[in-house]
């Protein structure tokens, strides 16, 4: 399938879901509909350089965060549109991937992971000192009650978020069947060889580092709106960072569509353990499913799929 | 987000309880739906669990008495584990799929998230817990049940700045310190206007992260600034730091204290101990006032056993009594609404003054107390370690509001062993 004809099938996808949320009245559907396009979209982001480049990022909350309290700074400023807050939050985020990039793009394996975690540190220090977006005390901020083409405002967040994960899933797609995901790949194979071949690696490396905190930050933009309001320890939450790694590592991290089904696949699980079980064995669960999947599946629920069908 | 049914179970009981003496024999009607969000795993679970247990109590209790307008009452309710993302899915699964008929909150960076929510649906919101969060939204609908009053952030530091006043000669000199969080900020926010407003010179004003971990150079700085009083805005675990900081290095100003979370914890009071004599904190029950409210030791002796094998609080005097009192406004809102319209019961909240076992409630315009109430104490006479000396009305003399006085403050601030 052509990378148009895909476009077109996502764009029908948001259309198809367009016309079935006109069929629902019940809200709560928008609001878990939102958190599981919220985790396709931050799967996907991350698995640009985690899965395509195998740079494992653990900074995915400083990225999703710093989204959100830009686009908190900015409402508070000009009160835009949620459009253009989404597309601050992506450039500020970007930004700092890209000077992320540049900074640490040279350290490779663990020590790339662990300047991911000190990022995220550090953005949360600078954040609680922000006074100007509620400092530690955290952010008001009140959202509208209807959307702006009529509906809630809440159904309104979800088909912002639901076009934004189908964009992202989408645009992964288009990189792994381009130069650009042939190179990533021959990153994660083996940088060194790659380089030798003359793939310009610390150009695409920084590419996807800019496209994978624009993603993240664009994904964090609508949650002051979301939540009504921001503190950084719900901000930065670990559970941001830990699910994200999750859900490619689980669906399959080499492929677009891994962490299509690990986003979805992972939530529902959670969701279901957290109502039957315990909310408490919740990470855990992940964790557990972490550890089956790395030991037993490393290349996830397709890396699975593959291997029967050859077999086959 | 575990959801527990809890009503149908003590709804059951309260039927066998209630035939047994003849006066009724089955529920005539479905159950009033009272939903929740809590946090039962997470940075507040502490707080969560003992709210929790509270409410079941209650539930089993008005199951037991016949119900709110003779229907039963069944609680809903979902672990949030304390994380704010959560509350918008859950307050609106209460509502959307749950169907519940009314909603509670808990504390203040979880009660935000709900109340778009709750306004959008024109839902009452009953709150424990939560400091100023009507501020912003000015909801007529919103009923908090903790009395800090009407002057928000200064409720948290008023009576502290009230009883430093009072010594002679009166302090000219006061430190300031808080962690980087919600809470300690807004309380040292307060502290600052009231120490200018009381002419009070601030030779010190500084915060620390909520990570730090070893309080000797805060409490070396805040030394050599030489204070005559120190306030301070701290989270349970820098609360423990600090006090065993100043004991540690010596540091004993005229009055010691502040709004210090942590310090109306058995498990916490115990563990410091002897190291909290003459410490000056806030409480909202404490059993020098037990007197004064007589209902809240029922509650206790339920509370209490539950409690020890749940693993949370085993004493439950911060808590429990307001939770509990939070949800008799609910019943009693409701009664004399007559029904579950909300406008009706937003009402009956306005113009009726609640008797419940912390003492009568008349909510103010912005849905909090029409009045501050916080006890402000100092702890005396505590000897080693061990929780059980709390029990004790002498190990935590109170020293305002006025009418609640039940000693004078002493100070400069004591060794630690008297």
């Amino acid at each position: 399938m052509t990378n148009l004809r895909f476009g077109l099938l996502g764009l029908a996808l948001i259309v198809a879901l367009w016309l079935a949320g006109r069929l629902v009245t019940n809200e709560y559907v928008f609001f878990a509909g939102y958190a599981v396009a919220q985790y396709i979209l931050l799967a996907t982001a991350w698995n640009l350089l985690g899965g395509y480049a195998g740079y494992v990022n653990f900074g995915t909350a400083a990225f999703f965060a710093l989204g959100a309290y830009v686009s908190v700074a900015v409402n508070k400023l000009f009160e835009p549109p949620l459009i253009v807050l989404i597309l601050v939050g992506a450039l500020a985020s970007g930004a700092v991937g890209l000077a992320m990039g540049y900074l640490t793009l040279k350290l490779r394996g663990v020590f790339f992971s662990i300047a991911t975690l000190a990022l995220a540190i550090v953005a949360q220090a600078v954040v609680t000192n922000w006074e100007f977006v509620g400092g530690s005390s955290g952010a008001y901020l009140l959202r509208p009650t209807a959307g702006p083409w009529g509906g809630s405002y809440v159904e309104y967040l979800f088909y912002v978020m639901l076009v934004m994960a189908v964009g992202a899933v989408v645009l992964a797609r288009c990189i792994e069947r381009s130069k650009i995901g042939f190179g990533l790949a021959a990153i994660r194979d083996d940088e060194l060889v790659g380089e030798a071949y003359g793939v310009p690696t610390l150009r695409l490396k920084l590419l996807v580092t800019v496209l994978s905190g624009a993603l993240m930050g664009m994904a964090g933009a609508p949650l002051p709106f979301y939540v009504a309001y921001l503190d950084p320890p719900s901000a930065f939450n670990l559970a941001y960072a830990v699910n994200t790694i999750a859900m490619p590592l689980i669906g399959g991290a080499s492929t677009w569509v891994g962490p299509v089904i690990g986003a979805v696949l992972l939530t529902a699980v959670q969701e279901t353990a957290m109502v039957t079980i315990s909310s408490a064995a919740n990470l855990m669960i992940v964790g557990l499913l972490m550890v089956l999947f790395i030991s037993l599946a490393p290349n996830g629920i397709m890396g699975l799929l593959r291997g029967v069908r050859s077999r086959a | 987000m575990t959801q527990q049914l809890i009503g149908r179970r003590t709804a059951l009981a309260g039927i066998v309880g209630t035939a047994a003496i003849g006066t009724r024999t089955a529920w005539a009607a479905d159950p009033i739906k009272i939903g929740f969000s809590i946090p039962q795993t997470g940075g507040l679970a502490a707080i969560g669990l003992q709210a929790l247990l509270t409410l079941q109590i209650w539930s089993e209790d008005v199951n037991a008495r016949g119900g709110i307008l003779g229907r039963p009452v069944q609680l809903v309710t979902y672990d949030d584990q304390s994380n704010p993302a959560n509350v918008p899915r859950i307050y609106t699964k209460l509502l959307e799929v749950d169907k519940v008929d009314l909603i509670v909150t808990n504390g203040t960076n979880l009660t935000v998230p709900a109340m778009p929510i709750a306004m959008q649906r024109g839902m009452v919101v009953f709150c424990m817990l939560s400091l100023a969060v009507n501020d912003k939204f000015k909801y007529p609908r919103f009923f908090q049940t903790m009395p800090y009053g009407p002057h928000g952030k200064a409720s948290i530091s008023e009576g502290f700045f009230d009883v430093a006043m009072g010594m002679s000669p009166k302090p000219a000199t006061v430190a300031l310190v808080g962690a980087d969080a919600e809470f300690s900020k807004n309380a040292v926010d307060g502290a600052r206007d009231q120490a200018r407003k009381r002419g009070l010179k601030i030779v010190y004003d500084r915060t620390y992260p909520p990570s730090t971990v070893d309080f000797g150079p805060v409490i070396r700085g805040i030394a050599s600034a030489n204070p005559d009083i120190v306030y301070i805005g701290s989270y349970p675990v820098d609360t423990s730091g600090m006090v065993r900081a100043a004991r540690e290095l010596g540091f004993r100003p005229k009055l010691f204290g502040g709004g210090m979370v942590g310090t109306q914890a058995a498990t916490l009071k115990g563990d410091l101990g002897e190291m909290l004599n003459d410490v000056v904190s806030y409480e909202l029950y404490c059993p020098a006032v037990a007197d004064k409210f007589p209902d809240v030791e029922p509650l206790l002796k339920k509370y209490q056993p539950r409690a020890k094998e749940k693993g949370i609080d085993p004493q439950g005097y911060y808590v429990p009594p307001f939770a509990y009192a939070t949800m008799e406004v609910l019943q009693q809102a409701v009664t004399a609404a007559g029904g579950l319209d909300q406008d009706k019961i937003a009402k009956a909240a306005h113009a009726t003054t609640f008797k419940t076992i912390v003492g009568d409630i008349k909510f103010g315009a912005d849905g909090e107390w029409d009045h501050p109430r916080m006890l402000w104490v100092q702890f005396r006479g505590l000897k080693g370690q061990g929780m059980d000396q709390f029990v004790n009305p002498s190990a935590e003399v109170v020293l305002d509001p006025p009418e609640y006085r039940t000693g004078e403050l002493r100070y400069p601030m004591g060794v630690a062993k008297q």
